[in-house]
């Protein structure tokens, strides 16, 4: 069977995905051609309102029919009805083989299982988390799901590899013309960033509110001209489960120390200087690292340029303190960030396309110094898996992993070195995220592991004299050490998931599970 | 000279610190099989403890153990089991009431240390002190064998043998704090100080610890892992301090090197005692290997 | 039959739990937890390795798993046979 760069081995053809590119190397392949682009479609004056009350009602002006491709966005996370809602109404409509074309699904929507089962969603581009996962591993859908990065998938909707012919857009706020607000409203969840993309490309554009304000709305993340219909719901989701309150810095003893060693690694680098850009997210980890380079800033004086990604409350008040000069928001994780994205100016909403793209011309990650990622496991290539659990289970989407470790000029994975028994770092992962050429260093409570080929940061570190720093061959003997030799994940020979790079190469595939 | 600035308490019956405590980079380790093990699984946790012990992988920690009161049945057999392994540094026993408890306890390690081919002596003794006779008799149990390393005061069972509690302020331990700094320093012993109870309050043990410091303690016992760098912190000398006394080192070393007896630095006479306080200032800075030779 | 346990299941613990079984039956052994996925074949071999080193030939163990090191599980074993020699309980 052909292997792609990484050794990993890839059909040519496979079945439900079609011919494949094999992954040859980060920034390796170049885009031809021109975008691809929606229906044309034209509105006059003698239309004034686009809505459309009733669900069932939208979606069949919508001309949504069985075999489409209906995309939707997660800013609404774990509170979301939306999808659930359209999809349910889509079964009782009688709308058949739908692509599920998400940014993310969340454990709220595995409902969707006995949509997949009875026929109704026969395809899944996008993240398979929790119960989903577990059953498209064990070979629960005919149709290989797809795994992209923020980044690749507005890439994959922009190149003409994947056509949407509805977007249905959760809109916390929007006006009767279809001006969509994310940051006011019940609902509101403040950056609307992943919904862009869906909304400029899509053949038909849904939004569905449940806070419906008079014409004009303002502010207005997705203006009107992209927007076909209106439709509106009681209630779009529950704001528990939007935002989260308060984020906390964690205070877990091991999670501290890998934060602070983290820091010191950053702090030792050559970019803790003025005008740092980062992203952290919003882990125990990452949010902690923040706050041990903040104390790091202000002993040496630094200023930072701009925060990106996932905001919450801490990087407003960064922000707010001067810490950083602008936060570039993709998506807002709690009310102090859904608070900010609405009255401040410095705090900027942006498309997917805008932050992780690789193909237009210029993307927010390329001008990213420092991100701080996650990972279930690493090897000794410093390969990154985060889609399959140690059982080989699809567990997890990609997020913007690949296209921040592609961007930024130091890229740090920090994870604990053993989750009960089970290790972080391996000989070889069982399926490839991201691959090493763009990971610098991996942080654990035993220290810091630099990849080889960044020997200047390994200099740096020595520089510093605080860095403890452990090689690669030594973590791995020490896990070797204390869990012992692991049993193979035993697999069919079917692919059940495809892992494309986002510049849609295939990095690797993921097999069917064993029956056990 | 030991660094005993954090000694942290790991749970017996808990595998997940007894392994991954000494990660947090202590002074100090105390595998306790006394107070946070419960009386049905004091077995268990013996078992596990000693596998620990036997992996012995505890980074740079002097490592010890709390074993169960002199009082109660299980003191030997802990002691039994865990000192021949030979990983040991040294024994914190609880209530040490009196010089005849530490008697006891230097002769049963003695005799294990003897039959298990051990130098004998080599275990340490941490003298618990947690009511107020032991506190009463410091200066004797701090004395009562040359195996001593050190004394610490107890914290809510001495509150509780004084007939009070303890307060934020700390009021009922002031006195007592500063008697068994006067007795540990005349003994020629270590003194520790009480765990601070509320892990998280933060500036409550930094305001503490300076108090301890500021009366003379080498260190505090630790109940969680997030409390370490704030105590080394405290204890970690200011720039002033660490350029005075390498200032002090440099000219002792040059003052030995041409044979001379006394040097003044900064127009003041610098005698050994001086000397030897300011080594100890650079190893608390981190700046001197621990347990180096100095000329 | 007398039964006897060791351990919690805690996170880097495990529970163990020991009967007696009739002298021929062997080890039968139950894994269940979150390590078993990929490390039921080393854990077999520490409990394995444990029995023998305390001469026991015939006995049910059941591990309760929460990313319990091999040191871990030996200790815990060890502790609930411990217990199961000296009455256990009636199960």
């Amino acid at each position: 069977m052909p292997k792609n760069i990484l050794g990993r081995e890839i059909p040519e053809f496979i079945e439900g995905y079609g011919e494949t590119q094999p992954f040859m190397g980060a920034s390796a392949r170049k885009p031809e051609g021109n975008r691809a682009g929606p229906k044309l479609r034209a509105t006059f004056g003698d239309c004034t309102s686009k809505v459309i009350p009733d669900l069932k009602a939208a979606i069949a002006a919508s001309g949504l029919k069985s075999g489409m491709t209906v995309s939707f966005h997660h800013h609404l996370r774990n509170g979301d009805y939306v999808v659930n809602a359209v999809i349910d109404a889509c079964a009782e409509m009688g709308i058949r083989d739908l692509t599920l074309f998400p940014t993310a699904l969340f454990g709220v929507h595995k409902k969707l299982i006995e949509h997949i089962k009875s026929g109704v969603i026969r395809r899944i581009m996008g993240s398979v988390n929790g119960p989903i996962g577990q059953m498209v591993s064990e070979g629960g859908m005919d149709v290989p799901v797809v795994l992209r990065s923020h980044g690749g998938r507005p890439r994959a909707v922009v190149s003409g590899d994947v056509k949407i012919d509805v977007a249905f857009i959760a809109a916390p706020t929007a006006d009767a013309y279809g001006n969509i607000c994310g940051s006011q409203g019940k609902s509101a969840c403040g950056s609307l960033g992943y919904a862009f993309t869906d909304a400029m490309y899509a053949d038909c554009v849904v939004a569905v509110t449940d806070n419906l304000v008079p014409f004009p709305a303002a502010p207005v993340s997705i203006p009107q001209y992209y927007v076909d219909i209106v439709a509106v719901m009681d209630s779009i989701g529950d704001p528990a489960g939007i935002v989260s309150g308060t984020t906390r810095i964690t205070r877990d003893p091991l999670r501290l120390l890998i934060s602070k060693y983290a820091s010191r690694l950053i702090e030792a680098s050559p970019y803790f200087k003025d005008g740092i850009s980062f992203q952290t997210g919003a882990g125990g980890i990452s949010l902690a690292v923040t706050a041990f380079m903040k104390e790091a800033m202000k002993k040496r004086g630094v200023r930072g340029s701009f925060g990106l990604g996932g905001i919450t409350g801490y990087f407003v008040d960064l922000l707010k303190e001067g810490y950083v000069e602008k936060l570039m928001d993709v998506q807002s994780f709690d009310l102090e960030a859904v608070k900010s994205i609405a009255e401040n100016p410095n705090h900027i909403e942006i498309s997917a396309d805008w932050y992780a793209n690789p193909w237009n011309a210029g993307t927010a990650v390329n001008m990213l110094d420092v991100v701080i990622l996650g990972a279930t496991e690493m090897d000794r290539d410093f390969n990154v898996n985060v889609n399959t659990e140690a059982d080989g289970a699809l567990l997890h989407g990609i997020g913007g992993h690949q296209d921040t470790a592609a961007g930024a000029k130091l890229t740090i994975i920090s994870q604990p070195l053993l989750r009960g028994r089970i290790p972080c770092v391996v000989d070889k992962v069982y399926s490839v995220t991201t691959p090493g050429e763009v990971v610098d260093a991996l942080v654990t409570e035993y220290g810091v592991t630099i990849n080889p080929r960044r020997q200047d940061l390994i200099d740096a570190c020595k520089e510093a004299g605080n860095v403890p720093l452990v090689s690669m061959d030594e973590l791995i003997a020490r896990a070797h050490e204390m869990c012992g030799p692991a049993d193979p994940v035993e697999t069919e020979d079917r692919i059940i998931g495809v892992i494309e790079w986002r510049d849609g190469t295939v990095i690797d595939v993921v097999r069917q599970l064993k029956k056990k | 000279m030991r660094l005993r600035r954090t000694m942290l308490y790991l749970p017996g019956n808990n595998p997940n610190m007894l392994l991954r405590g000494h990660l947090f980079a202590p002074d100090g380790l105390i595998l306790d099989l006394e107070d946070a093990v419960a009386v049905r699984e004091k077995d268990a946790a013996r078992v596990l403890v000693r596998d620990v012990l036997k992996r012995g992988e505890f980074g740079s920690c002097e490592v010890t153990v709390r074993i169960n009161g002199l009082d109660t049945e299980y003191w030997r057999k802990d002691l039994e089991m865990l000192v021949p392994l030979g990983r040991l540094d040294g024994v914190r026993a609880p209530k040490v009431d009196d010089a005849a408890t530490v008697r006891l306890l230097d002769e049963a390690l003695s005799e294990i240390e003897e039959k298990a081919g051990i130098e004998v002596g080599r275990i340490k003794i941490f003298c618990l002190l947690e009511t107020a006779k032991g506190i009463f008799n410091t200066y004797d149990i701090a004395t009562a064998s040359p195996r001593v390393a050190a004394v610490i005061p107890g914290g809510e069972d001495l509150t509780a043998d004084l007939r009070t509690n303890r307060s934020p302020e700390g009021t009922e331990l002031e006195g007592i704090r500063r008697s068994v700094i006067v007795a540990a320093r005349a003994a020629g012993v270590d003194a520790l100080d009480t765990v601070f109870p509320r892990i998280t309050d933060d500036e409550g043990l930094r305001r503490e610890t300076e108090f301890i410091k500021q009366l003379g303690f080498d260190g505090k016992s630790v109940i969680h892992p997030n409390q370490i760098p704030i105590i080394h912190d405290v204890f970690t000398p200011t720039e002033k301090e660490i350029e005075r006394a390498q200032k002090i080192v440099a000219a002792a070393k040059e003052a030995a090197e041409r044979g001379l007896g006394a040097v003044q630095v900064d127009g003041r006479m610098v005698d050994a005692p001086v000397v030897k306080r300011a080594l100890f200032t650079l190893t608390r800075a981190g700046l001197l290997e621990e347990g180096t030779e100095h000329a | 039959m007398k039964t006897a346990q060791a351990g919690t299941v805690e996170s880097m613990d495990c529970l163990v739990t020991v009967s007696e079984a009739e002298p021929g039956t062997g080890l039968v052994l139950n894994l269940a937890g979150s390590s078993v996925a990929r490390f039921s074949k080393a854990m077999e071999k520490a409990v394995r390795e444990t029995l023998e080193g305390l001469g026991i030939r015939d006995l049910a163990v059941s591990v309760q798993d929460n990313g319990a090191l091999d040191l871990v599980l030996k200790a815990r074993l060890e502790a609930a046979v411990a217990r199961l020699k000296e009455g256990g309980e009636s199960a």
